[in-house]
């Protein structure tokens, strides 16, 4: 602890996928998301770990980064934390260096920039048995006294390797010593000068030369002094030809392989191993489609067939729960909030639950496994072509769970351009919010008995095809012919195979599952009361439907009818539309309570399906089915999408943006589909 | 086909230009800077040894102990020699 007993920050940092929030996690008892693929954290995260004696210190999780010298957001996100310049988090007492121990030549580079921060630097050797198997012998005794900070052998994953950590984050930490690594002549001039120009101003700075480097990056923080020589001395390695930061990194590397060679160290020589031979087809250009093809069938399939039981399950229990409370409640208004509105409304949407989790076992499959980074590799050929690096395909995959993390994961996205590109069309990617939109809509389109279960899973294959497609088209538009500049070439790591680790896909089910929940027990209970009161009241008659068309709801569908009316929607549906801009799944809960429904989904399913016009004319059609569905998929309707937008953006420009050009795109769809459809006789 | 170096030192290849399983020295990069500082901190530095895994239009070297995946038209700026001096 510090003298004034105040706690101390150690930042957590090191490159992509070394396993730092593993660690963090075994550290602080946190579950904080991992991954095997790069870019997992795009945010700091804080946690409290414990050292042997008790002592608390927190620690914050960084994004990964591969050099101090930032390219995308996220990497410049973790340099504010570890200069201090981040609002709200203390400069760090100390730096946790979370290194590949397969992987040493290129995590030490980094650790060799994190040396000249200033701060107290400790290193956690990490996967030293995935190292050992690659046949690297490992001295991390030799490296300690080599570099003079500390190296800890672990196995974050394993819990190996944490109680001597915990002891190591007891002790003081002490600074590193003075640069080794040896800097090339003209640049150590210039260092030296700049260097010197900064002490003159702040005798205090002890680390002079990292800023001189800063300085001559381009950093504008310092001495007026300082800068302007950096200034002229950038200018002048640029008129002589010298290529200063490559030197840098060569100098870096140099050193790195020199301790290495020294302590014996160098080894790890490629050997095939199973993830070549998965990779020779997963990365095949006709076999590696036809393994991602078949995973999404797979999908897809499992979400109608094997969801069914649990969603039988569900569904009986709200009946059944519906029955008990008509049999014990006297009748009046309280019994028609809680059958009509509670239950109809929260067990509308609580019973695709199993549905979501079967696409978050998929999906976290996909990531644990390794195989998320070689989907996005297979696709940078198509992404290319609309003006995006196969980099993009990352926080689209994640979108389709939630376009809010996948929003959040464009920070790995290098090129400003790209990044805005991916934000603009995230959305578009079908998230889990629309499967009970979808779901309930396909079975009021087509008759149980007719169609069978591959045969919904194609129609859900598809609707996720026509986001994806249309996604696809609008980033060319928005890429190439809006905002200019070509795609940005992919450079991307390819983790190891791993087994998917069967904690970490639960885990991330069991969160999902809360977050639905408690959705479902917050927002979806707050708007289906609502909607339930602006559905009941004013009361105008006994009969259920005459009162509906007379109630605020009423009013407001009847008023917005003209509208979408060319959509081939009534006024019941427009009812649906506006409660469902909060969250699409809401769709799901107002039409249970418009048709007051009770809660049970094969009894919406038949209302829909007995709903007509004043005619007798059905209204949910195969057509306007498919009317809504497009409009579904392209709608943005989701408040908190825009939240993160505006967040991510900066401003609420390109957010308002989004929410027209999606509205517009799912109207104008919705209508073709409707003109399209008649023009064929449907 | 090589690719004539302009500092007059011979002919180098590019890496999209030989074959997979084939270990080749980094002889230079030919890339926008920002890019070539990220290759370079990735471990494709000028010297440095990398094993080209697989070819075809975006392909997968190894490098430092790790695999990346190159876009085929990032590969065609990252010039190569063979390990034994051919070129």
């Amino acid at each position: 602890m510090k003298q004034d007993g105040v706690k101390r920050w150690v930042a957590v940092i090191g490159n992509p996928n070394a396993g730092k929030s593993t660690l963090f996690n075994a550290l602080t008892g946190l579950r904080q998301r991992v991954g095997n693929y790069p870019g997992v954290t795009v945010e700091k995260r804080t946690g409290t770990a414990f050292t042997l004696h008790g002592e608390a210190i927190e620690l914050i999780d960084l994004p990964g980064m591969y050099s101090l010298l930032p390219q995308s957001p996220d990497e410049k996100i973790a340099l504010q934390v570890l200069r201090g310049e981040s609002p709200g988090v203390p400069r760090p007492d100390g730096i946790l260096c979370v290194v590949d121990a397969s992987n040493l030549e290129r995590n030490l580079f980094l650790v060799t920039q994190v040396m000249e921060l200033g701060v107290p630097v400790l290193v956690a050797l990490n996967m030293v048995d995935m190292a050992e198997s690659r046949g690297v012998r490992l001295r991390p005794q030799e490296l300690s006294e080599k570099l003079g900070i500390p190296f800890i052998p672990t196995q974050a994953h394993r819990g190996k390797g944490l109680v001597e950590l915990r002891a190591a984050l007891g002790q003081t930490l002490l600074h590193p010593g003075p640069r080794q690594w040896t800097m090339p002549p003209p640049l150590a001039v210039a260092v030296g000068q700049i260097a010197a120009a900064w002490r003159d101003s702040l005798p205090a700075e002890g680390r002079a030369e990292g800023k001189a480097l800063e300085l001559l990056a381009g950093s504008d923080v310092g001495p007026e002094g300082a800068r302007k020589l950096a200034q002229a001395w950038r200018e002048r390695f640029r008129k002589e030809a010298y290529d200063w930061s490559a030197a840098v990194v060569h100098a870096r590397y140099e050193y790195v392989r020199n301790v290495l060679g020294e302590a014996g160290m160098i080894g790890g020589t490629r050997v095939a191993s199973w993830t070549d031979w998965i990779d020779a087809i997963v990365l095949h250009p006709v076999a590696g489609w036809g393994v991602l093809a078949a995973m999404m069938v797979s999908l897809f399939v499992s979400i109608f067939s094997i969801a069914s039981y649990p969603m039988e399950w569900i569904d009986s229990g709200f009946t059944w729960a519906g029955q008990l409370l008509e049999s014990q409640m006297p009748a009046g208004i309280l019994r028609e909030l809680f059958v009509n509105g509670i239950l109809a409304g929260v067990g509308g949407v609580v019973i695709f639950l199993p549905q979501i989790l079967i696409l978050f076992f998929f999906l976290g499959l996909l990531e644990d496994s390794g195989y998320l980074a070689r989907a996005a590799f297979l696709l940078d050929r198509v992404m290319h072509r609309v003006g995006l690096s196969g980099k993009s395909f990352i926080p689209l995959l994640s979108s389709y769970a939630c376009a809010i993390p996948g929003i959040m994961a464009t920070r790995t996205v290098e090129d400003p351009k790209d990044r805005l590109t991916t934000i603009l069309i995230a959305p578009l990617m079908s998230c889990s919010a629309r499967i009970p939109v979808y779901t309930t809509l396909i079975a009021a389109a087509v008759p149980v008995a007719l169609v069978p279960v591959w045969g919904k899973a194609v129609a859900l294959l598809g609707l996720y095809a026509l986001g994806t497609g249309t996604a696809f088209f609008l980033a060319w538009i928005f890429r190439k012919k809006m905002l200019g500049g070509g795609s940005p070439p992919l450079i991307l790591e390819l983790p190891p195979y791993r087994c998917p680790a069967f904690q970490t896909v639960a885990l991330r089910m069991w969160e999902r599952a809360l977050i639905f929940l408690r959705r479902a027990g917050t927002v979806i209970l707050a708007l289906s009361i609502l909607l339930w009161f602006v559905s009941s009241f004013p009361k105008s008659s006994e009969d259920e439907s005459i009162n509906l068309a007379g109630s605020y709801a009423g009013q407001l569908g009847h008023w917005m009818e003209p509208v979408i009316r060319p959509l081939g929607f009534d006024w019941r549906i427009g009812i649906g539309l506006v409660a469902s801009l909060a969250a699409r799944e809401v769709f799901v809960s107002t039409m249970s309570i418009v048709y007051h429904v009770g809660g049970e989904e094969g009894g919406l399913v038949a209302a829909m399906r007995g709903a007509a016009w004043p005619d007798g004319i059905i209204i949910y059609s195969p057509l306007t089915c498919l009317s809504l569905l497009v409009f579904y998929v392209y709608a943005l309707q989701c408040l908190s999408t825009v939240a993160v937008a505006k967040r991510e953006t900066g401003g609420w420009g390109w957010p308002a943006f989004m929410m027209l050009y999606m509205t517009g795109l799912a109207y104008f769809a919705a209508w073709m589909v409707q003109i399209v459809g008649h023009a064929l006789g449907f | 086909m090589e690719t004539q170096d302009v500092a007059g030192e011979g002919y180098s290849l590019d890496l999209t230009q030989v074959g997979a399983g084939t270990e080749v020295r980094v002889s230079r990069l030919e890339c926008p800077p920002q890019t070539c500082q990220r290759l370079r901190e990735m471990g494709f530095c000028e010297n440095a040894l990398v094993t080209k895994i697989r070819g075809g239009a975006d392909l997968v070297c190894w490098v430092c102990g790790t695999r990346v995946a190159l876009s085929a038209r990032l590969a065609k700026q990252i010039l190569v020699e063979h390990v034994d001096g051919r070129s």
